[in-house]
């Protein structure tokens, strides 16, 4: 998969790096196992500090996402990928719906963050 | 030799690399002939020295063939080897396009030549003094084939490496693009490993150990060495597509390359099938002087390069890298 950092963003290239897996994993391009580029050769890529895609590695661990193995790196965890077709379904369906509506896009992300807290 | 646009020919890049690749196969068929040419006349002046006929093959018991010393016999050898180099200059000159299909032809040319002189001064030198050929001891294999590839790896690697090329016209409009902000930094990274190559390679590992045991010739044991670490090297490849181009790496760190973006023309994907292209497994001269990092058949991100020289690895999902590449490409236009 491609990785992607925008420094102008105003969100933390961790998080940013981090958020990629997550939809990474719920679109099923990484799966069970699959491992994450060294952490070394992104980071070098990117040209960002190796301990920025660690710390995206270990946010990602936290949340149970990956495994932090010793000589393998950060492994898809088995945990992580499930079924989440009726999940993409139902954001497909928010997303028709606010279209239909002409909810602009903050306005829905507002109501989801709310929904989630 | 002048052009409408005024440029000199020494400054053009297509006529400088068709120089580097002739020059290259005039250079190494020169050298190999004259390796040759040792190989053939450092013998013939210890004539008056040697049986004849002298011993020419070896079995497991010793000298099992012989050849006269009148007549082409001697001269075979050579001749074959001639013609051998002949061909692998021309193909250096033909196919040559990148500097790694220059090193290892040039490096196979004068390391056959090596491993010819090298088998025809060792086996008939230790035949000088000799009555009888079948008291000849040792056809000096071992040493010729490490002189053998001790000058091939030295000339391989002594040739020099690509020089940069700088694309003068923009990326191939129809390629496909992966889309990209003006501030966001984009990276691909992939791995590619396994293959038939591995097992075949284990194998010839095996194989090459088991014959140095049993017949009890300790320096063959060198060949499943070399062979180990070749194959170690070729175990994984890291693919990496970011801001400086197309990345491929050993999984233990050498051997790699880099295809810088500005020297891009086109990335894609492609069909490989290692054997049919490249008549093997590994990292690859292919048909056409294509440079290959295959290890298994499928899918490959190929990548065409300024100078008409082309590069492809094997990878799953190529097309995420080879879209990447030219958006990356693009940028580095500007």
């Amino acid at each position: 998969m491609i990785f992607r950092i925008d420094p102008t963003a105003g969100v933390p290239l961790y998080e940013q790096l981090a958020a990629q897996v997550r939809v990474g994993i719920s679109r099923g391009e990484l799966t069970t196992g699959e491992r994450l580029p060294a952490a070394r050769d992104l980071a070098d890529s990117l040209d960002v500090n190796v301990h920025t895609v660690l710390k995206a590695y270990q946010l990602l661990r936290d949340d149970g996402l990956v495994e932090l193995r010793r000589g393998r790196g950060a492994v898809v965890a088995a945990t992580a990928t499930g079924d989440t077709a009726a999940l993409h379904a139902a954001v497909r369906a928010l997303a028709d719906e606010a279209a239909r509506l002409g909810t602009s896009p903050q306005t829905v992300i507002s109501l989801l963050e709310e929904q989630l807290r | 030799m002048t052009r409408p646009d005024g440029a000199r020919p020494d400054h053009d890049p297509t006529a400088r690399g068709l120089r580097s690749r002739r020059v290259v196969a005039l250079a190494s068929t020169l050298a190999s002939l004259a390796v040759l040419a040792v190989g053939y006349l450092v013998p013939l002046r210890w004539v008056d020295e040697l049986p004849d006929p002298v011993a020419t093959h070896w079995g497991t018991d010793g000298p099992d063939g012989f050849t006269s010393l009148d007549g082409i016999g001697l001269l075979a050898p050579t001749l074959v080897m001639a013609a051998l180099v002949v061909l692998l200059g021309v193909l250096i000159a033909v196919l040559g396009t990148a500097a790694f299909a220059r090193r290892v032809l040039a490096g196979t040319s004068v390391g056959l030549a090596a491993l010819v002189a090298t088998l025809q001064i060792v086996s008939l030198g230790t035949q000088r003094g000799l009555a009888d050929a079948r008291d000849a001891t040792d056809a000096g294999i071992g040493v010729s084939l490490l002189v053998a590839l001790l000058v091939g790896a030295t000339v391989g690697l002594a040739l020099p490496r690509d020089r940069p090329l700088p694309a003068t016209a923009p990326v191939d409009p129809d390629a496909p693009r992966a889309s990209l902000d003006p501030h966001e930094r984009a990276a691909w990274v992939a791995r590619t490993r396994g293959g038939p190559g591995l097992a075949i390679g284990a194998l010839a590992i095996a194989g090459t150990a088991v014959v140095a045991v049993v017949l009890e010739t300790w320096w063959l044991l060198l060949l499943p060495v070399l062979l180990g670490l070749l194959l170690a090297a070729m175990l994984e490849f890291v693919v990496r597509v970011d801001e400086r181009g197309l990345q491929v790496c050993s999984a233990l760190g050498v051997p790699r390359t880099l295809v810088p973006a500005d020297e891009v023309e086109r990335a894609g994907v492609v069909a490989v099938d290692p054997v049919r292209d490249f008549g093997g497994w590994g990292w690859r001269v292919g048909r056409g002087g294509r440079v290959g990092v295959v290890v298994r058949k499928g899918p490959g991100l190929l990548v065409e390069r300024t100078g008409g020289r082309s590069f492809v690895v094997t990878v799953d999902d190529p097309d995420e890298g080879a879209a990447l590449l030219n958006a990356l490409a693009d940028r580095a236009r500007r």
